[in-house]
């Protein structure tokens, strides 16, 4: 063989030097388009609220030049944007790998319990006195850790069935809800009006107090996450076609199911759980680009925009009421749940008793 | 007297004083102690000592109140997990009781509805609008409604539901003030005049399931031996699927949402008195009160001096049963 002529259908080669990179073309475009409606959403999400702005001038305010709306687009609106927007990428991100360890795509983070074991260890911690944005999202990483260990491990029968786990998922979140509940009961006022406002699941007075420890953690993923792009393929098939091709198995899920947890609690941790994007940003992502796995770049994509949309629409639909954007996702999340329900060809995964 | 019937029967007594206890226990325990004595002498004589007021203004309402949900959901669940022949069913799980809650809330807020009398046939119609859905959801597909749709169908409904909810209530103040003191699941504060609103309902909801007990005991060896016995298999899932839908909204009415006791009741009666429904449904009826009453006690003594609302005790007591049956290898086909 002189040159490796062959190329998988559908995809572009990029060359540079020695080096050369396997593009999808359809993710490529997708991914383009995704960024230019996010561009979009962002302005428009900037341009609306009390008092309309024009475009021209958020523009001018993001390009850092001076403008009379500095005030309101720049230190008002903007930290709000950049919270959805990191929230977003980590739920759809998170939902990407945790869908592909479980190869089912109900499995998300908050039908599997870390979204609401994130919350329940984070209101624990404001119970107990904990209320610094600095210390809370460890916290939450770790409850959702904690819960997601949980649940695998009351699953784990002689081999972890996808029914099951999601079954017990279920039942540990509504366990894991009610405990929130009972230490907000137990809380003292202030911290039950904290606690109230952050379980809804809003970006309402969020701020780079909370974008902050979660833009630094997904920085720190960076390298953890170009690892997950590669190892991913291998995980998302049965075990025994990965394993005949050379892939570690266990090890892969075990990294790509831990890394997917961490995100999600992070970002329940900056915004309270956001229902539902984690299960809806890479169904769709891969939907729209077609791949056998499920595209991670546009999964992130994917939930920012999610994200940004719900949360405009839920601060303007209403105005002057805001509705948490929580509530938004939710509404379009559930009934999509439900088509899948609907749509499902496995007949197998789960016999009636 | 067969051994078989006369293990029904001790288990049935066991049940009564069970019942009795827990009565007692919610008449004597609370965050104000009251000497059991004084408890006893309120009862019987009245009288105007502030414990006494306690006693018979508070905690025989909610005593009551409690009992009343308790059989509703106990024999709601126990039905509901006939008529689908799935062990997970459950009015809670599967979002019956939060479609009872949006029909209580758009009936405050969109209908101007503001007595208990008005609004149960609103609890009634959302409680049949999300049984309805949930399981046309879950029974279309492949496979029919297995346990794992109906746990899925049933938690999104409960999220879409939920967040309408929220929707309605963060848009309209007035409804929020009326509403939030219903909708956390309590038996707390609850007027005594409830149960003399609701307990025709509980009584009708009741005798349609108890006429149908031969039935579902057909239906539990599958649809065509039902068929065969020559029961009306759809008759039976609508007339159960009505019952339950009654019971539910009954519950939903007198003290909001109240999730898993229509869950483990069912399961633990079954393990007592056997999978007949003509003693199984009694049996149900007389533990869901136990477990409810057991769980508001225990919930006003774990952070004396409030109170943990009865709702999110009964979740945490009945989880781990969710969690037990569902490692059982009969629930999903491993």
């Amino acid at each position: 063989m002189t040159q490796a002529t062959f190329r998988p259908p559908g995809h572009a080669v990029l060359r540079t030097g020695k080096s050369s990179l396997l593009l999808h073309r359809r993710s490529l475009l997708v991914a383009l388009v995704l960024t230019a409606l996010l561009a979009a959403t962002v302005v428009a999400s900037l341009c609306f609220g009390e008092s309309f702005v024009a475009p021209g001038e958020v523009v001018r305010v993001l390009l850092g030049l001076p403008s009379p709306d500095e005030l309101v687009v720049g230190t008002l609106r903007l930290p709000r944007l950049v919270t959805g927007l990191l929230v977003g990428a980590a739920f759809g991100v998170s939902g990407a790998l945790i869908q592909t360890v479980a190869r089912n795509p109900l499995a998300s983070p908050d039908v599997i319990g870390v979204t609401h074991g994130a919350g329940a260890a984070t209101v624990a911690a404001m119970t107990f006195g904990v209320t610094s944005y600095a210390v809370l999202p460890y916290v939450s990483v770790v409850g959702g850790l904690a819960a997601a260990l949980l649940v695998y491990l009351l699953a784990w029968r002689r081999g972890l069935h996808a029914a099951r786990f999601v079954l017990i998922g279920i039942g540990i979140s509504v366990a894991l809800g009610s405990l929130t509940r009972l230490f907000v009961t137990k809380g003292d006022y202030l911290v039950a009006q904290q606690a109230k406002v952050w379980l809804t699941g809003s970006l309402n007075g969020r701020g780079y107090d909370q974008a902050a420890p979660l833009a630094t953690v997904l920085l720190l993923l960076v390298p953890f996450l170009l690892w997950a792009g590669r190892a991913q393929r291998g995980a998302a098939f049965d075990d025994d076609t990965a394993t005949a091709l050379g892939t570690r198995l266990d090890r892969d899920r075990l990294g790509l199911g831990a890394l997917g947890v961490v995100l999600a609690s992070v970002a329940t941790a900056a915004a309270g759980p956001v229902d539902f994007v984690a299960l809806l940003a890479p169904q769709i992502a891969r939907r729209l680009t077609r791949t056998p796995h499920i595209p991670l770049l546009c999964s992130a994509l994917m939930g920012a925009l999610i994200v940004t949309v719900a949360d405009l629409l839920a601060r303007r639909l209403f105005s002057p009421t805001e509705l948490p954007v929580g509530v938004f996702t939710a509404l379009v999340g559930a009934p999509y749940l439900m088509w899948l329900i609907v749509s499902s060809r496995s007949g197998r995964s789960g016999g009636t008793a | 007297m067969s051994g078989v019937a006369s293990r029904r029967v001790g288990w049935m007594a066991v049940a009564l004083l069970l019942l009795l206890l827990a009565v007692l226990l919610s008449l004597a325990v609370g965050s104000r102690a009251i000497a059991p004595a004084a408890v006893w002498d309120a009862l019987l004589h009245g009288g105007t000592s502030d414990d006494a007021q306690v006693v018979r203004a508070l905690r025989v309402p909610r005593t009551v109140v409690g009992v009343l949900v308790g059989i509703a959901l106990g024999v709601a669940g126990t039905v509901l997990q006939g008529i689908t022949r799935n062990p997970i069913a459950e009015p809670g799980i599967l979002g019956i009781s939060q479609g009872a809650s949006l029909g209580v809330v758009c009936a405050i807020t969109f209908f101007g509805v503001h007595t208990l009398n008005g609004y149960v046939w609103y609890a009634f119609a959302g409680a049949a609008v999300a049984a309805v859905c949930i399981y046309v959801v879950a029974s279309s597909g492949r496979g029919g409604a297995s346990p794992v749709k109906l746990a899925l169908a049933g938690a999104a409904m409960n999220a879409f539901l939920a967040s309408v909810v929220t929707g309605i209530l963060t848009t309209d103040a007035r409804a929020l003030d009326e509403f939030r003191f219903w909708d956390v699941g309590s038996i707390a504060g609850r007027d005594a005049s409830i149960v003399g609103q609701t307990w025709p309902f509980l009584v009708a909801g009741l005798l349609l399931v108890l006429a149908m007990a031969r039935g579902l005991d057909a239906l539990a060896l599958g649809e065509d031996i039902a068929r065969g016995l020559g029961r009306n298999v759809a008759l039976l899932r609508a007339t159960g699927a009505v019952g339950a839908t009654v019971l539910t909204g009954v519950a939903v009415a007198a003290a909001g949402p109240i999730a898993f006791t229509g869950l483990a009741v069912p399961h633990i009666a079954r393990a007592l008195v056997g999978p007949g429904h003509r003693w199984l449904l009694p049996m149900a009826a007389v533990l869901g009160p136990v477990m409810l009453l057991l769980a508001d006690v225990l919930g006003r003594i774990v952070v004396r001096p409030s109170e943990v609302p009865v709702a999110v005790m009964t979740a945490l007591a009945g989880v781990p049963f969710l969690v037990v049956l569902v490692r059982r290898r009969k629930v999903v086909a491993a």
